[in-house]
């Protein structure tokens, strides 16, 4: 029981906008689809949604292929960027619609958007219209109206974009709890490599309509597949060395040491983040990030080193990892 | 701050309301080519006049039926025309200029126009009529007919007016609205009575509102067209207004139609606003 995604491709005025894509979700899996804007993520939402269609390969879900099934029959729960909340309506009004729509009878309407108000804590707004909620509690009302679809998949296209940072970190656990409380696969949208990392147990990069690679969290920070996922996951962002005899070398600010007899760097500046700190150096091999403890000093002069086994290793034409 | 306000309230003081008082207070007077166009207070006797005005009453009613069919009539077919342009389609661009023509056409220009596309037996209309072998068909002189001809410019022209405002309101709704409802199932009709209906009511309501006080106010398009014939059957209060002023030089009396044609266009406006909140209240249920 999953959702699949066979050889999916999306064509626009001749120009394959999304191209080979293979995924599968499995039940009470997150899997997060990142990538920088444009590279056809919303796409691949859309389609799976059924609110645009595939020019190229197969949707499964549970099974059964809903290649050419009309949306309302794919049984999607969708969370929107925007939340497309119904300005005019109330909360409450808001859920009953869709139920409504649907043919369900009014007073099991009544009792299931009390139930999911309940679930997602916001009972005392059923009144309100969406204009008098905080940006939090418009996206609970949007995930409530995807819970209240018993879908057979869900897809959250960027529902923390409109939040602020810190409500964002706050609200992210309460979010995976939600989503896969009935254990159905979840496609988690976003553009912020962090939030993935933090939410997710597979992410999938997606680069100009193509995936570059699929891995749990830590495999992809570890064994980045590619130049371009290294530079995307992790923060600060990895430093790349110029080319050498057509390879490139990468390497984690986090495994960078000061040592004697290193490359002899300046420092340009330094950045607190608290708990640690990032310095900003300037050497023969270019700039460099290091990600140091906030204990350091700074010493009279600044040599830095990595041990060999921290390096990544990718092909300078094609940036694909090299295997050592 | 309320400093800055003041350039503002001098020139709404100046083209606003001093004249507006002006007419306030010769209505009070007789004043007209027989008092030698020296005000003279006449203790209310224009409005006693006006009250038992049989013309001014048969031309508010006309100006009324004129009002309430043309903007009905507009703003439907507006609606029509901005759920038309707001669908992508080739060619929607071109569409979107041409429809605005009628519009931008001065109102004379357009007026006479008509009165030929009506001239019997000469206008277009009657030669396709007596192509057809069909009699001519006396539009223009006929007292219960030439009301419509009227209605039909009138809606010809500033449907594009009211249909540009419901195009600028159909575009502030966010598409993701009707594509989670879709994925409810919810058929085109549903979207456009569950949220299209609805999200438009406030351009609805402005569109109504500015057509109802520019129709009631006609001038122009009847003055050109039948001079507010035939048998004073398309007279307007304004046409009348500026009959008694300019005909008969009875300003004093003109200006008591003027304001008294203003009061009831007030009355008007209150009581489509007062329908236009009840059925603003009857949103947000489902």
């Amino acid at each position: 029981m999953s959702l699949k995604l066979n050889n999916l491709g999306r064509r626009i005025d001749g120009r394959w906008i999304l191209r080979h894509l293979d995924l599968e979700i499995q039940n009470g899996e997150c899997l997060a689809l990142v990538g920088a804007s444009g590279c056809g993520k919303s796409t691949t939402l859309r389609i799976i949604a059924g609110l645009d269609q595939a020019d190229e390969g197969s949707i499964t879900i549970d099974g059964t292929d809903v290649t050419s099934t009309a949306a309302v029959d794919r049984k999607v729960g969708m969370v929107f960027q925007s939340y497309a909340l119904f300005p005019h309506l109330s909360v409450a009004a808001n859920l009953e619609l869709g139920l409504k729509v649907r043919g369900v009878a009014p007073s099991e309407r009544q009792q299931r958007v009390r139930q999911v108000l309940q679930l997602v804590q916001l009972e005392e707004r059923a009144s309100q219209k969406p204009a008098q909620l905080s940006g939090g509690q418009r996206q609970r009302v949007a995930l409530a109206r995807a819970l209240l679809r018993d879908p057979l998949v869900y897809l959250l296209d960027e529902p923390m974009s409109n939040l602020d940072a810190q409500l964002r970190e706050e609200l992210r656990p309460e979010l995976r709890r939600l989503v896969l409380r009935d254990q159905k696969p979840v496609i988690y949208v976003t553009h912020d490599q962090h939030e993935a990392m933090a939410i997710a147990d597979r992410i999938a990069v997606l680069k100009d309509g193509q995936i570059e690679q699929v891995a749990n969290p830590i495999e992809l920070y570890k064994h980045p597949a590619s130049l371009y996922v290294a530079e995307f996951i992790g923060r600060p962002q990895i430093n790349v060395l110029p080319p050498e005899q057509g390879v490139i070398k990468a390497i984690r600010p986090e495994a960078l040491k000061l040592q004697a007899g290193g490359i002899a760097c300046e420092l340009l500046h330094r950045e607190w983040l608290g708990a640690s700190q990032i310095w900003q150096l300037d050497s023969r091999l270019g700039p460099l990030r290091m990600h140091v403890g906030s204990e350091q000093t700074v010493p009279e002069s600044i040599q830095v080193s990595w041990a060999p086994e921290q390096e990544h290793r990718f092909n300078a034409r094609s940036g694909k990892r090299l295997t050592a | 701050m309320l400093l800055l306000l003041v350039p503002a309230a001098v020139l709404l003081a100046v083209v606003f309301v001093a004249p507006m008082l002006h007419y306030v207070w010769l209505s009070a007077h007789a004043n007209s080519v027989l008092t030698g166009l020296v005000p003279i207070p006449n203790q209310g006797a224009n409005w006693l006049r006006l009250v038992s005005d049989q013309r001014f009453w048969q031309d508010a009613g006309q100006t009324l039926r004129f009002t309430v069919v043309s903007v009905s009539l507009e703003v439907l077919l507006a609606l029509a025309i901005a759920l038309l342009l707001d669908q992508r389609w080739r060619g929607r661009g071109v569409a979107r200029a041409l429809t605005l023509i009628p519009w931008a056409l001065p109102t004379t220009v357009m007026a006479l126009g008509w009165r030929w596309i009506f001239n019997t037996p000469y206008g277009p209309l009657n030669q396709t009529a007596s192509l057809l072998g069909v009699a001519p068909l006396n539009i223009l002189s006929n007292p219960s007919i030439t009301w419509m001809a009227t209605v039909l410019a009138d809606v010809w022209k500033t449907t594009p007016f009211a249909a540009l405002i419901l195009l600028a309101g159909l575009q502030t709704i966010p598409t993701d609205l009707y594509e989670a409802l879709r994925l409810e199932g919810a058929s085109q009709r549903t979207c456009f009575l569950r949220i299209t209906l609805p999200l438009l009511k406030p351009y609805i309501a402005l569109a109504l509102l500015f057509r109802l006080a520019q129709a009631f106010g006609v001038f122009d398009l009847v003055q050109v067209m039948t001079g507010g014939g035939p048998a004073s059957s398309t007279e307007s209060l304004a046409l009348y207004a500026y009959i008694n002023a300019m005909r008969f030089l009875d300003f004093g009396y003109s200006a008591t139609v003027m304001i008294g044609s203003f009061i009831l266009l007030l009355l008007l406006c209150l009581i489509s606003w007062s329908f236009l909140i009840r059925l603003q209240r009857r949103t947000g249920r489902v």
